[in-house]
Parts: structure tokens; sequence; C-alpha cells
């Protein structure tokens, strides 16, 4: 889902860029409040497990391939301050070490990867934990829905961003359907992967606070 | 925080299967791609690339052996960027 620099109109590059620094530097002041004695050493093993994560990539046959996200799980799992934090340092490393994405769409990537998949997978976590988990007893489905959610929210970020950008008028008629069905598709996995490592946590003891 | 290292390790270690084995097999294509291909939009990251580890390859080595340094190379930038800011905004309390 890394945009390469060129996808994006002048007007999306600064619209995405002003999204992400507002909301990061957000998260930056509330991230305080969620942060222990050992979080800043801990935290940074989090992203860096995503950022390996993120290298597998699972190829499917026929059409498309995956890589898990990890958006999502970093938000329920640190909350949405320090997790849209601890994604971004993936999405800054792999922008400028590897060129997995462009420098003038590291505001969308960051937008895309570390703002809207670590919020909509947070709060919908919560919503639902509260409602089915009382029900179920079970964290792994309102875990499996904010991870399916949250790729698909993002992915259909993506496609409005590319398709929207006035070089292409009519783009986001072949964008959104293109991004949003396949990571409907595709979400499914990160929405396993996010369940079972959730309620697999959850179980032994409880992280978020 | 132990587990967390293992974690880290196991997947590194296990990257090169996924990252260029099966990619070479199956082709890697997501669906950022497809719409791409379908808009006409050219990908000219090649053309103005930065970094020497472009792809997560490592100049002069073996893909695979490549993917597993670009992995601890990504690890380590990952682990110290997020160190220095976290700390710095810790220290802000």
């Amino acid at each position: 889902m890394h945009i390469p620099d060129g996808f994006l109109d002048p007007i999306w590059v600064v619209v995405t860029y002003a999204l992400s620094v507002i909301a990061l530097g957000l998260a930056s002041r509330r991230a305080k409040q969620d942060m222990e004695e050992r979080s800043y050493i801990i935290i940074p093993l989090f992203s860096a497990a995503v950022f390996v994560a993120q290298m597998l990539n699972w190829p499917i046959p026929g059409g498309t391939s995956l890589h898990f996200l990890g958006g999502a799980l970093l938000g329920i799992m640190l909350g949405p301050y320090l997790g849209m934090l601890s994604m971004a340092f993936v999405i800054v490393v792999q922008c400028l070490l590897f060129h997995d994405g462009g420098i003038t769409t590291l505001g969308a990537n960051l937008l895309n990867m570390s703002v809207i998949p670590v919020l909509i997978g947070y709060y919908v976590f919560v919503v639902l934990n509260r409602t089915v988990s009382k029900i179920k007893r079970s964290t792994f489905i309102p875990a499996l829905i904010a991870g399916w959610l949250s790729v698909v929210i993002a992915g259909i970020a993506c496609g409005i961003e590319i398709g929207l950008s006035p070089n292409f008028p009519y783009g986001i008629n072949i964008t959104l359907p293109i991004m949003g069905g396949w990571h409907a598709i595709l979400g499914i996995v990160e929405g396993l992967i996010t369940g079972l490592i959730v309620s697999h946590i959850y179980k032994r003891h409880s992280l978020v606070t | 925080m132990s587990k967390l290292l293992l974690t880290i390790i196991v997947l590194l270690l296990i990257s090169p299967l996924f990252g260029v084995l099966l990619s070479e097999i199956v082709g890697y294509h997501e669906p950022l791609d497809i719409a791409a291909e379908a808009l006409g939009l050219k990908d000219i990251s090649e053309e103005i690339n930065w970094t020497p580890f472009y792809d997560y390859a490592v100049p002069g080595l073996p893909q695979e052996i490549g993917y597993i340094i670009s992995g601890i190379i990504g690890v380590l930038a990952v682990i110290l960027l997020g160190y220095i800011i976290l700390y710095f905004i810790y220290k802000q309390r």
C-alpha cells in the first residue's frame, strides 16, 4: 500500500502531509500520559516486530499478494497515540532506507498506514469489546473485525487519494472498487492474525490500559 | 521483552522464504499495483532511487542474504528512531 512518488497530485501531497503532521503531532503530545518508565525501550521493539512481519509477503496465486500491516494490532496493544507513533517509525524507515513509498507521498503513506488503521483498529476494538466480549467472553472476534476493517478503510483511503488526483478526474471509479474490493479479501488474513495475537495476549495479561 | 526479541529474530530468519523465494515463484503484486495499472500510472521509484537498499536488497549479496541483512538494518533503524523520539517524549513529562 506504499504509494510511490508521482502517483499523487500536489494538492493531495499537501493535504495528506498536513493531516499526518496534525495526527502524529497530537499523538506525540498525548502519548506521554500512556508511557511508563521503560516504554521507550519496549515500544520500539513492537515497531521492529511489525517491520519484520511486513517483510513477509504472502503471494496469492493468480492475483495479488499481501503482507501483515499491523496498524490495528499496535493500536489495540499500545493505545491510539503510542500506536500511531510506533507505526510511524516503521513507515519512515521503510521510506528513507528502503525506498518503500516516496518522499512526496510519505504524508499519504503515514496517513494510510500509521494513522487510519491504528485509529480504526483501536476504536472498533474498544467498542466491540464492550459488547461482544461480554457475551462471548472472547477478544478474538472484536480484534478480528478491527483488523479487517482497519485494512479495508486504509485501502479505500489510498484508493480515494490516488483516484481523486485531478490528473485522473474519474480515476476514483476505478481505484475505489479495486482497492476496497481487494483489501476486503486480503484484510481477512490481517483480521485473523490480529485476532489470534490479541486474544492470546489478553488470556495471559491485559496490555490495554 | 525476550519473547518480542525472539519473535523478531525468528521472523527475520524466515523472511527470505516469503519475501524472496515465494515472490519469485508467484510474483509480487499488491492491490495498489493493480489500481496503478488500471490508471496507467508509472512507478518511477527505480529511476529516482536514493538508497543502496532498494527493494530490501544489499548490493553485491545474494537476494536471500541481502533480505535478511536489510531486515537487520531496518530493525536497528526502527528501534533507534523509536527510542530517540519516545525518549524525548517521555522526558517532557
